[in-house]
């Protein structure tokens, strides 16, 4: 959105038009989503976007537009998430779960650091081609689903909502290094699944 | 000359631009010379590609209009 599109939907919020509250929610519902996810997890991600919307409301008029608007939700939604659990958080920071179908591990080098297996050529080379296969969309979720949610959660924001580390940082509150390691896991895992459909045509 | 295995585990810090200078110029000369690499990067990315253009899973339990018009309303209740 740009800052024209930006001030223009401000004017129409602060007029308290129904329509753009609904433009509002269709624009950034995903990625207040998504944080929220990250911080709280699946059970109460919905609860803490819930409470987002409404301290937006309440807030609306104070917003000062030293940032964007985006920001500004993400921010306030990361705020809501984080009162919903004050405490430990559900699971160790780094702690890894098991995926569909692997990752790129030390299984795939040998001992001098050489691929053992390779990866193969794919068959599609466009992620049109590769989305128009509904199995292989069903996949992808199935394995971004069975990701640690901290973990689906900042795979999300990177990839999907297009944000920079430092702004994932911020919003979670954790280092940079463990974002770093967090989308890397994240990420092989998805290639991992990729490959085998492309390798075997299922999931 | 950096191994298969260390460049994998570099590959996400080279895509998000994370990597020091010498580290971004070993990446490089080791692509340069290993096609299998090369293909992994570009999976990579193709991965990355895939996932941005993936459709969101829909909001479940979201009435949208229900939503905006009690934001809307509450909106109007502050002023």
């Amino acid at each position: 959105m740009t800052i024209v599109d930006e001030t223009v939907l401000l004017e129409r919020l602060l007029a308290g038009e129904q329509q753009a509250y609904r433009e509002l929610i269709e624009t950034y519902q995903g990625a207040m989503r998504a944080v929220a996810y990250a911080i709280v997890g699946s059970r109460q991600a919905d609860e803490a976007v819930q409470d987002a919307w409404l301290a937006v409301v309440r807030n609306l008029s104070g917003f000062q537009r030293r940032s964007s608007l985006k920001t500004w939700l993400l921010t306030i939604t990361a705020n809501a998430a984080k009162n919903r659990y004050k405490q430990n958080r559900r699971e160790v920071l780094l702690d890894d779960l098991p995926s569909p179908h692997g990752t790129i591990g030390d299984e795939r080098f040998s001992g001098d650091g050489h691929w053992l297996l390779a990866p193969h050529a794919w068959h599609e080379d466009t992620p049109e081609a590769l989305l128009s296969e509904d199995e292989l969309r069903e996949c992808l979720e199935h394995t971004m689903l069975s990701l640690p949610e901290l973990q689906r959660g900042v795979l999300v924001l990177r990839e999907r909502q297009g944000l920079e580390l430092e702004e994932i940082c911020n919003l979670l509150e954790i280092s940079l290094s463990n974002v770093r390691v967090l989308l890397h896991r994240a990420r092989l895992k998805v290639f991992a699944t990729l490959e085998h459909f492309e390798e075997t045509g299922q999931c | 000359m950096l191994t298969c295995k260390e460049q994998v585990e570099r590959s996400s810090d080279y895509l998000d631009g994370q990597l020091s200078f010498r580290e971004r110029l070993l990446v490089r000369h080791h692509l340069m010379f290993c096609p299998n690499c090369r293909r992994f990067i570009k999976q990579m990315r193709l991965m990355q590609a895939t996932l941005r253009k993936m459709p969101e899973s829909p909001v479940v339990d979201v009435d949208v209009d229900q939503l905006a018009a009690k934001l809307a309303s509450r909106h109007r209740d502050n002023q």
